[in-house]
C-alpha cells in the first residue's frame, strides 16, 4: 500500500475546500435550480472529493460522493428537477461529508451513518419528485446524444450510415472502480469496437481517453452493422469493465437537414456544455482552461514557515532602527543615505509579508449563508442574509479567530433579532427579513458589521433584567443612559439571565464575543433602535505583528501605547487636574476624562523629580476615554509584538513586549485593561 | 539520577556561585551563559521575577535565583552572569553571582537531598555533589521556573 501520509494535509485543506464550494453552490441551486453551471461546479467538486478519497483509502467519503454523483448526474440530466427534499439531502451529504473528513483529520474512526443517506439518495433517484410529474416520463437510460449535441459533419455521418443500412449506436462504458490502468482499459475497448464497426466520436476526446483524463465511464458513437447484444459481449469480454450499454442512436433524416441550416457553431456550444458537464478536461472551453492554469501558480505554505518569514523581518525592522539611530547620532551622510535605501526596501518587505499571509474574510463569511438558511428554516422565518466587502483582507491569525463570536453574533440576529413573520407584518416591514454582513476596510482597520433590520434591542428591559440579576445597584442603573445599559450586554454572566426570560434574549455569550475580540486587538460596539433593528460593529486591526505606537517614559521606564488606542496627546499644567468624587480628571474640549497615573498602576518606583509640565495620552477602549499620565513623550515607532512567554502572561496591564532600536526590551501597555 | 548507582555514568554540571555557596545544573539543560545586560522591569509580577532581556530579538524573563531561593541579595558585579536555561515549556535566564567552571562527575558520587538542615528550599535541589572537599547543590531547573 502507498503511504498517504504525506498526502494527509493536501487531501484535508482540498477536501474542506471543496465542501466548503459543495455548499455554496447547493445554497445557489437552492435559489436557482435551473442553474446548470451551479450544478456542474457541484458535480466536479463531489467528483474530485470522490477521486481524492478513493486515492487515499476513504471508502465511506467516495462511496456517498458516488453515490451523491448519481443524484447529480440526473439533476444535469434534467431527468430529475431540483427540489427541496433533494437539495435537502444533498446538504446532509456535505454535513455528513465534512464530519468524515473531520474524522480523518482527528485520526479517528468515523462511525457517521452513511448508509441511511445513501439508501434516502438511491431512492431519491429511483423516485423522480412528483412535483415535477412531467419528468417521469423520461426513461432514465437515455442516449445521450441526439440532434441538439451532434456537429453537422457527425450527423451526416450517421444519417449516411443509416441509409447504407448500418446502425448507430451510442455505448455507455463504465469501467471498475478499481480499474488501475484507465488508459489501457479505454484503449482495449476502443480497439475491440472498432473490429466491429467505425468510432466517429468518442466523450471524452481520443487523446483524453488515451491519457487516462477521465471518470470511470465514457462513451462514444459506433457505426456497425452488427446488433448491441454482440457489441456488449464483446466489450464486456475486456477484463475490469463495470458495465456497458449500448443504445440505438437514432438521428431523424429532417433534423439532419434542420441542422445543416443551422450556423455550425452553436452546436459546438452544445457539445462544449456537455463536455463541461462530464468533468473532463476542457479542451472546447478556453476560458475555463485559462482560470485552471491562473490557479496553478499558487502555492500553499505551511503558516509556521510564514510565520518565521514574518519574525525574521520584523528582526530586520529592528535593526534597520539601530542602523538608522547609529546614522543619526554619528551623522554619516553617506550611511543616511544607504539606510534609507535599506529602510525602502524592509517597508516593501515588510508590507510584503503582511500581504502574503493575508487572507480574505469571505474563508470565513463562506459558511454562513448555509447556516443563516438552516437556522431561519428551523426558526419558521424568511430571512435574506446579505454579504459584503468579503474580499476585504485580514491577517492570518485574525481570520481563525473571528469566526466563532461572527458565529454568535450571526445568531444572534436571527434568532432574537428578526421577527416572526405576523410581527414583521404588523410593524409594517418587508415580510422577508434581512441580516446584513459587511466588512470593510477603515484606515488600518477592518470593520466588520453584523446588521439587522429586526426589533432592536430595548435598553429599558435590559435594565429591568441587570436589576434583577443583581448586575448593578439601582442608584447607578438610574443615572445610566440608553447606550451604557445596552453595553450591559457585554457582562459575563448577563447571558444566562436574558436567556431564561427570553425578553430579548440578546447578551447569550455576548461577554464571550466581546473578550475574544477584545484579545484580537479590537473592539465591539452596539448600535440598536426599538423597532428598527441593530447593529454590531467589530473593529479589528490588520494584523497582530507589527502597530504603531506611541513610546512613552515612565520615571526611567519606557513603555509602548499601541496607536490605534491614542485619541491625541496634550501639555498641561499639574494644577489643570481636578478632584471629582475623588478622582482626579481633566476638562478637554467640554468633555470630562478621567486621569490614569501610569507609575501608580505600574508600581514604577519613583525617581523624586518635581514635573512642571504634565504630558498627557488621551486614549480610548470603544467609546471610553481616559488620559494616562507620563512623563516624557519619545515619539512614534513602528514595533513588533513579541509574546512575554509562557511565564509572564497573565499579566493584566501588559499586552507584549518589543525590542527597541537600541536593544533595550520595552513593555507594550493594554491600554484595555489599564483603564479599568 | 541521583539514585543511579552506576558509578561508570557521569554527568556534567555547569558551577556558579550564589553569595558564598556553590550550585550546579545539568549541563543539557543550560542552552548558554550571558554577561549581565539591560533587564526591564515587569511590573505586577513576583519579586524574584528581575524583568525580560533580549536575547537576539526573543524576549525572555530573568529570574533572581537568591530571591526565589530566600537567600540574602548581593550587589550585582563585574561577575554577575545570566544562565539560560531550557525546560520543559520554557527558556529562562537564571541570574547568578558566577560562573566558575564545568566540571564531570560520577553519578555515584551525587546523594540524594537531605531532608532538612538547609536553607535552601527542598524542592529545588536535587542532589548534593562531592568534588573533593567543595559541596554543588545540584538544582533542578524544572522546579526554579514553575509557578508555586
Amino acid at each position: 500500500m502507498m503511504d498517504v501520509s504525506q498526502y494527509m494535509v493536501l487531501f484535508l485543506e482540498e477536501a474542506r475546500e471543496h465542501l466548503q464550494s459543495l455548499n455554496r453552490c447547493l445554497l445557489d441551486l437552492e435559489n436557482d435550480p435551473a442553474d446548470l453551471s451551479v450544478l456542474d461546479e457541484i458535480f466536479r467538486s463531489a467528483h474530485t472529493i470522490k477521486g481524492m478519497s478513493a486515492t487515499m483509502g476513504y471508502a465511506d467519503i467516495a462511496e456517498l460522493t458516488h453515490e451523491m454523483e448519481n443524484i447529480l448526474d440526473l439533476l444535469r440530466k434534467a431527468i430529475l428537477k431540483a427540489n427541496h427534499s433533494i437539495i435537502d439531502t444533498l446538504f446532509q451529504c456535505v454535513d455528513t461529508l465534512e464530519r468524515l473528513v473531520e474524522d480523518v483529520a482527528n485520526n479517528e474512526t468515523s462511525n457517521a451513518d452513511i448508509q441511511s443517506l445513501i439508501k434516502k439518495l438511491s431512492s431519491l433517484a429511483e423516485n423522480p419528485s412528483p412535483a415535477y410529474p412531467s419528468t417521469i416520463e423520461k426513461p432514465i437510460l437515455i442516449a445521450t446524444f441526439n440532434e441538439t449535441n451532434l456537429t453537422s459533419t457527425e450527423i451526416s455521418l450517421i444519417t449516411s450510415a443509416q441509409r447504407q443500412g448500418l446502425c448507430a449506436f451510442e455505448v455507455q462504458v463504465v469501467l471498475r472502480a478499481d480499474c488501475l490502468l484507465k488508459s489501457a482499459r479505454a484503449y482495449m475497448v476502443m480497439n475491440a469496437a472498432e473490429e466491429l464497426g467505425d468510432i466517429i466520436k468518442t466523450v471524452p476526446l481520443t487523446e483524453d481517453l488515451e491519457n487516462g483524463h477521465f471518470d470511470q465511464q465514457f462513451q462514444f458513437i459506433l457505426l456497425s452493422s452488427v446488433d448491441s447484444e454482440k457489441i456488449k459481449d464483446e466489450i464486456l469480454s475486456i477484463s475490469e469493465i463495470e458495465t456497458v450499454t449500448v443504445l440505438p442512436c437514432i438521428i431523424s433524416e429532417d433534423a439532419a437537414i434542420e441542422q445543416f441550416m443551422e450556423p455550425e457553431t452553436v452546436q459546438e456550444n452544445n457539445i462544449a456544455e456537455k463536455l463541461t458537464s462530464s468533468s473532463t478536461p476542457l479542451r472546447s472551453n478556453p476560458a475555463l482552461n485559462e482560470k485552471r492554469i491562473r490557479g496553478g501558480q499558487s502555492v500553499r505554505v505551511d503558516i509556521d514557515k510564514l510565520d518565521s518569514l514574518l519574525n525574521l523581518v520584523g528582526e530586520l525592522v529592528i535593526n534597520k532602527t539601530r542602523l538608522e539611530q547609529i546614522g543619526t547620532s554619528h551623522k554619516l551622510g553617506d550611511l543616511t543615505e544607504t539606510i534609507e535605501q535599506i529602510d525602502r526596501v524592509t517597508t516593501d518587505l515588510q508590507s510584503v509579508v503582511m500581504k502574503v499571509r493575508m487572507v480574505p474574510v469571505g474563508q470565513v463569511f463562506n459558511r454562513f449563508p448555509r447556516m443563516v438558511r438552516d437556522l431561519s428554516h428551523e426558526l419558521g422565518k424568511e430571512i435574506n442574509l446579505i454579504i459584503q466587502g468579503e474580499d476585504t483582507e485580514l491577517d492570518r491569525t485574525v481570520i481563525d479567530e473571528i469566526g466563532d463570536p461572527l458565529v454568535h453574533l450571526l445568531r444572534n440576529a436571527v434568532d432574537h433579532g428578526i421577527e416572526r413573520l405576523p410581527e414583521r407584518r404588523s410593524s409594517g416591514k418587508e415580510a422577508v427579513g434581512e441580516v446584513r454582513l459587511i466588512a470593510r476596510h477603515e484606515g488600518n482597520n477592518v470593520i466588520i458589521l453584523v446588521e439587522d433590520d429586526g426589533k432592536g434591542i430595548d435598553a429599558a428591559s435590559i435594565k429591568e433584567k441587570a436589576l434583577k440579576g443583581g448586575f448593578i445597584a439601582k442608584t447607578d442603573a438610574d443615572k445610566m443612559d440608553d447606550q451604557e445599559l445596552i453595553n450591559l450586554l457585554f457582562l459575563p454572566g448577563f447571558s444566562t439571565a436574558a436567556a431564561v426570560t427570553d425578553v430579548s434574549g440578546r447578551g447569550v455569550g455576548m461577554d464571550a464575543v466581546k473578550t475574544k475580540i477584545e484579545t484580537l486587538g479590537g473592539t465591539v460596539e452596539i448600535e440598536t433602535k426599538v423597532g428598527r433593528g441593530s447593529k454590531f460593529i467589530i473593529k479589528l486591526p490588520l494584523t497582530l505583528a507589527i502597530i504603531q505606537a506611541l513610546l512613552v517614559r515612565v520615571c526611567k521606564e519606557i513603555y509602548a501605547i499601541p496607536l490605534s488606542s491614542i485619541d491625541s496627546t496634550i501639555h498641561l499644567k499639574p494644577e489643570d487636574i481636578k478632584t471629582v468624587q475623588g478622582k482626579e480628571v481633566i476638562l478637554l474640549r467640554g468633555q470630562i476624562i478621567p486621569i490614569i497615573r501610569l507609575d501608580a498602576v505600574l508600581n514604577v518606583p519613583p525617581d523624586n523629580k518635581e514635573q512642571s509640565d504634565l504630558f498627557i495620552v488621551i486614549v480610548h477602549v470603544g467609546q471610553q476615554k481616559a488620559g494616562i499620565i507620563v512623563d516624557d513623550l519619545i515619539g512614534q515607532q513602528e514595533i513588533v509584538i513579541k509574546s512575554l512567554g509562557s511565564l509572564l502572561k497573565s499579566i493584566k496591564v501588559i499586552a507584549g513586549a518589543t525590542i527597541l532600536g537600541n536593544g533595550q526590551v520595552a513593555l507594550i501597555l493594554d491600554v484595555g485593561s489599564v483603564m479599568k | 539520577m541521583s539514585q543511579n548507582n552506576d558509578s561508570n555514568e557521569e554527568i556534567q554540571l555547569v558551577i556558579f556561585r550564589l553569595g558564598s555557596e556553590e550550585y550546579a545544573f545539568d549541563i543539557l539543560t543550560v542552552q548558554e551563559i550571558k554577561r549581565m545586560t539591560d533587564i526591564t522591569r515587569v511590573p505586577h509580577t513576583p519579586e524574584y521575577i528581575k524583568g525580560v532581556i533580549n536575547l537576539r530579538g526573543s524576549v525572555l524573563p530573568v529570574l533572581d535565583l537568591k530571591t526565589r531561593m530566600n537567600l540574602l541579595p548581593t550587589p550585582i558585579t563585574e561577575d554577575t552572569r545570566i544562565i539560560i536555561i531550557k525546560t520543559e515549556q520554557v527558556f529562562v535566564g537564571i541570574l547568578v553571582d558566577a560562573v566558575s567552571e564545568v566540571v564531570s562527575m560520577k553519578c555515584s558520587e551525587i546523594e540524594p537531598p537531605q531532608g532538612s538542615g538547609s536553607i535552601v528550599t527542598e524542592n529545588y535541589v536535587k542532589g548534593i555533589g562531592k568534588l573533593g572537599d567543595r559541596l554543588l547543590i545540584i538544582l533542578n531547573p524544572q522546579s526554579i521556573v514553575d509557578v508555586v
